[in-house]
């Protein structure tokens, strides 16, 4: 071995041992978080005001679940999923299934689902991931599609219910009791909150860091000894669990699967979701979820069916004008109002390539840094 | 076969033999041996298209050698994905910097502090990398080490190309190395910053730290190599310290008159 | 198992492959030479089909042939020079999300005119009926109508649907056009050029943005050819145009991302699984077999896609920017 460096003595200190690490939480985090919390759980009353309906809310705090962890794949690792519905919809017919096979109780149809979805997580992350992004954005696509085929088949049919969804589903409860519409609100509001800190801690972690940097440069990361692809399984099967999170909740929610939940539109509507509120800020595609979601239900009584054109166009012009979303948008009114701003933008979507294709690229002299 | 190196005892830490790759018919490197002593400075020099690059790249594990071995440390690296190299304790520098953009010069410097830290995979979630984390420390130490201690929270994507250089040296230095291969490390920098960066790579050798330049500049080579080996067409064609190889006449006609320092 | 009805399936693998082989020239076309990964392309297929629904019902089949992949160059070019240009320096990732928002707004538009149901699209008189395909020595009643084509291998006589057939054959010309136009013309020659390497096409002077728009001009125009002839066949209603993007671009991948040629394969392959576990499927006489058959004809191409890449990476011929 090469000498002994005086770095041991803060080698030491890097491995942590007799050192104090900083909190986890700042104070301004507490804040935040506190924020957030009290927004959430208060939803039912202000939905309302805002006309709004109190059941509206739970759906909202399921779609923010599912957009919160698009995010973390899409906004940490630039990674772009078409197929995300795969997750929400497989664990919607989990949990579905469960309510009506085998018990009403949650618990179970939860912990299936959950299995499950991991299950699939890893096969889809395992035939997806090796490639660039573009690559990926079409093999989720189409893998999604063939779940949404097979459901349809009329070989599974019997079990799925084909065309007309999963019906005929128990009333769900927890321990014995019934849930009412207002504990399952609860329930979901409490698992988005926790998400949102999981989240939050996980962008600010080392974990977090590996990822953001695989957004960055695939080639470095791998040059530099990280196993670039063990961690972009780890970024996908993380934002799987809280696509199936939220397709197991749908189904608590209303005790009901639609085959929509598979369909690729289901895997436009959170991407359109994430993109609208901002990629890579978290609490943007929680507000895009709350965003679309309230579009829909107060622009239909205006315009009927074309909400959803309209909204289309409202994607595209974000995408073309502003595409860090309404937090950007946020971003510069605080910057308006003579605010300071962090001078990092996060949240402009970026698709990596794989390292085979940055190496091509940059031998080629494509990927040019600023030159002084 | 032990030699001295600054005059410490010293072992071969690479060791390559007949190392041979085709690309489509063209001979990229031909049977290349290449022996460097541990703690040396081994520059690679050669005309345009010699392989040099091409030789790195195997070396890292980039390219699969169609013939011959590579022995690290007593291992052979064939097969070996190209993180698990790195993580046998060899960093590389590319010919044009590769830094990641959008993130702070702390931030791309902690990365390979973590990566040396946890490996090349870990799930690291109770901790929050602010200042104040020792990672975060210690890669402001590494960047102060480089002279990058002016920008530390800015962008890496804002810094000149020198700059950029340097943060990756800052970046492959964090991950404690035994090797370092440097791909023309001192390309595009003027005068004053690469004689810096000669003085940065000749203090770090004092460190035990072995490194394999390839480069252009006749005047890094001279000031920093222990020892030489010149890269034609594929091949070696010469190799040894700085003093024979410069009078080699068989160099200087690859040179074709190329000037030399 | 006769051979008849594997001639069937052959016919039908060939007929089903050629939409598919349409759609994913178009895209690999515009992949290879711009880059750009159009998800708005099944939508381009929408637009031709509704457009030859109603140009058809206006001025009749024959104008629509005709006019409808004129009118989807203009689209095209528009779509290019008025949204797609601004993205060449764009990340890949905003392409894709902007070609994925007009997909939508395609989409939405077309069921706000049309309405949300299949509208019906009628073959002209002269596409409408069987062809028959006759076999050595075969003896053709007079009375059945149809073109009689000869073909050697069928035994007695089979029918199939004459406009399938004017499909496939349709699908081959445009193909054959398509390749012409690339091998032999300087358009051409700059396109396979350009495909290989942009940036030195840019040195050498020549216009390479005037190019790209002609280039997506044409891969929109053979979308409009896809959804004229096609559009009787797939139904026409919105959800039609990502219906068929999916398998589409399935079948880029497979055959390799800018490789023309191995998209053509790769349609073909697709095609022909489909019909064969679909013809498998229907003659299955045991029941749990047909019900294994039924399933894998929905997922098929998934998992042809599946084995593929997994042997294959990089796709059948998959190198990005080679022609054939």
């Amino acid at each position: 071995m090469s000498e002994v460096t005086e770095r041991s003595a803060l080698g030491g200190k890097v491995a942590g041992i007799g050192v104090r690490l900083p909190t986890l939480l700042t104070r301004r985090d507490l804040v935040v978080l506190v924020v957030f919390a009290i927004a959430v759980l208060t939803m039912p009353t202000w939905l309302v005001a805002l006309g709004g309906y109190e059941a509206l809310a739970t759906k909202i705090v399921i779609w923010a679940i599912f957009a919160l962890g698009f995010d973390i794949l899409l906004g940490l690792t630039g990674y772009l999923s078409f197929g995300h519905a795969a997750f929400f919809g497989t664990a919607a017919y989990v949990t579905g299934l469960s309510l009506k096979h085998l018990s009403a109780d949650i618990l179970p149809a939860m912990a299936l689902s959950f299995v499950v979805v991991l299950v699939v997580a890893l096969a889809l992350g395992v035939l997806t991931l090796r490639r660039s992004g573009i690559y990926f954005a079409i093999l989720t696509l189409a893998f999604a599609e063939m779940a949404h085929a097979l459901v349809l088949s009329s070989t599974l049919q019997k079990w799925t219910g084909g065309d007309n969804g999963l019906t005929g589903l128990a009333s769900p409860s927890l321990f014995g009791s019934r849930l009412s519409d207002h504990s399952v609100f609860y329930i979901c509001s409490a698992l988005l909150i926790a998400g949102y800190v999981f989240a939050r801690v996980l962008r600010r972690s080392p974990l977090g860091l590996m990822l953001r940097s695989i957004k960055e440069n695939q080639m470095r990361l791998e040059y530099t000894g990280v196993n670039v692809f063990a961690y972009k399984m780890a970024a996908f099967v993380v934002s799987a669990m809280y696509a199936g999170l939220a397709g197991s909740l749908m189904v608590i929610y209303e005790p009901y699967v639609a085959t929509k939940y598979l369909y690729w539109s289901t895997s436009g509507e959170v991407v359109i979701m994430s993109v609208i509120g901002g990629v890579g800020t978290l609490i943007g595609p929680i507000f895009g979820a709350g965003f679309m979601l309230y579009f829909e239900n107060v622009v239909q009584a205006f315009i009927g069916e074309q909400w959803k054109l309209l909204l289309g166009i409202i994607f595209v012009a974000i995408v073309i004008f502003l595409p860090g979303g309404f937090a950007d948008l946020g971003r510069l009114g605080w910057k308006a109002m003579g605010g300071v701003v962090r001078s990092r933008r996060h949240n402009v979507p970026d698709m990596p390539g794989s390292v085979e294709e940055d190496r091509r690229r940059r031998q080629r002299g494509d990927l040019e840094e600023d030159d002084d | 076969m032990i030699e001295t190196v600054n005059g410490h005892a010293s072992a071969p830490i690479l060791e390559v033999r007949g190392v041979s790759k085709w690309f489509a018919g063209l001979k990229a490197l031909d049977c290349v041996n290449l022996t460097v002593q541990e703690g040396s400075i081994h520059a690679i020099i050669g005309p345009n298209g010699a392989g040099k690059s091409t030789l790195l790249n195997v070396l890292i594990g980039l390219i699969e050698a169609d013939d011959g071995t590579i022995t690290y440390a007593g291992e052979t690296l064939k097969g070996l994905s190209p993180h698990n190299i790195i993580q046998k304790g060899i960093a590389r520098v590319f010919q044009t910097p590769q830094i990641f953009p959008a993130l702070s010069l702390v931030e791309n410097v902690a990365i390979a502090i973590l990566a040396k830290r946890d490996g090349k995979f870990s799930i690291r979630l109770l901790e929050a990398l602010r200042p104040g984390h020792p990672v975060v420390e210690l890669a402001a130490e590494h960047l102060r080490e480089v002279g990058l201690a002016d920008h530390l929270q800015s962008e890496a994507q804002h810094l000149s190309r020198g700059d950029k250089r340097r943060l990756e040296l800052a970046l492959c230095l964090a991950a404690e190395p035994r090797l370092l291969l440097l791909d023309e490390p001192t390309a595009g920098m003027s005068r004053h910053d690469t004689n810096r960066t000669i003085d940065l790579l000749q203090h770090l050798s004092r460190k035990g730290m072995t490194k394999i330049v390839i480069e252009h500049d006749m005047h890094v080579v001279f000031s920093l190599a222990d020892r030489i080996s010149v890269l034609a067409q594929g091949a070696v064609i010469a190799e040894g310290v700085p003093e024979d190889v410069r009078g080699n006449p068989k160099v200087q006609q690859a040179y074709l008159g190329e000037a030399s320092a | 198992m006769t051979i008849n009805s594997i001639f069937l399936m052959l016919v039908t693998g060939l007929q089903l492959g050629a939409i598919y082989a349409l759609i994913a020239t178009g895209l690999t076309l515009i992949f290879g030479t711009l880059g750009v990964v159009n998800f708005a392309h099944g939508a381009l297929y929408l637009i031709a089909a509704y457009a030859a629904v109603v140009v058809s019902n206006e001025l009749g089949f024959g104008l629509a042939i005709v006019l409808v992949p004129i009118i989807l160059f203009v689209v095209g070019i528009a779509m290019e020079r008025g949204l797609i240009q601004f993205f060449y320096r764009r990340p890949h990732t905003d392409q894709i999300l902007v070609t994925f928002g007009l997909a939508i707004v395609v989409e939405e538009l077309m069921r706000w005119i049309f309405g949300a149901n299949n509208i019906p699209f009628a073959l002209p008189a002269w596409g409408s009926g069987q062809v028959l395909f006759y076999g050595l020595g075969a003896v053709v009643p007079e009375a059945i109508p149809g073109l009689r084509i000869p073909m050697p291998f069928v035994n007695g006589f089979v029918f199939f649907p004459a406009w399938r057939l004017l499909l496939i054959i349709v699908t081959m010309l445009t193909i054959v056009a398509l390749f012409a136009m690339l091998q032999f013309t300087r358009f051409g020659l700059v396109v396979r050029a350009g495909m290989r390497d942009p940036e030195m096409l840019r040195f050498l002077g020549v216009n390479v943005t005037q190019r790209f728009a002609i280039v997506f001009g044409l891969g929109a125009l053979i979308a409009g050819i896809a959804g004229v002839f096609g559009g009787p066949v797939t139904q026409v209603s919105p959800p039609v145009g990502m219906a068929l993007l999916v398998p589409s671009f399935l079948v880029v991948v497979i055959g390799g991302m800018g490789s023309m040629f191995g998209a053509l394969l790769a349609a073909l392959l697709i095609g022909m699984s489909l019909s064969f576990t679909t013809g498998f499927a229907a003659a299955a006489g045991d029941p749990l077999l047909k019900d294994i058959l039924t399933a894998l004809q929905q997922i098929v191409i998934y998992l042809v896609a599946v084995v593929v890449l997994l042997i294959r990476p990089r796709g059948l011929f998959g190198k990005k920017g080679v022609f054939e």
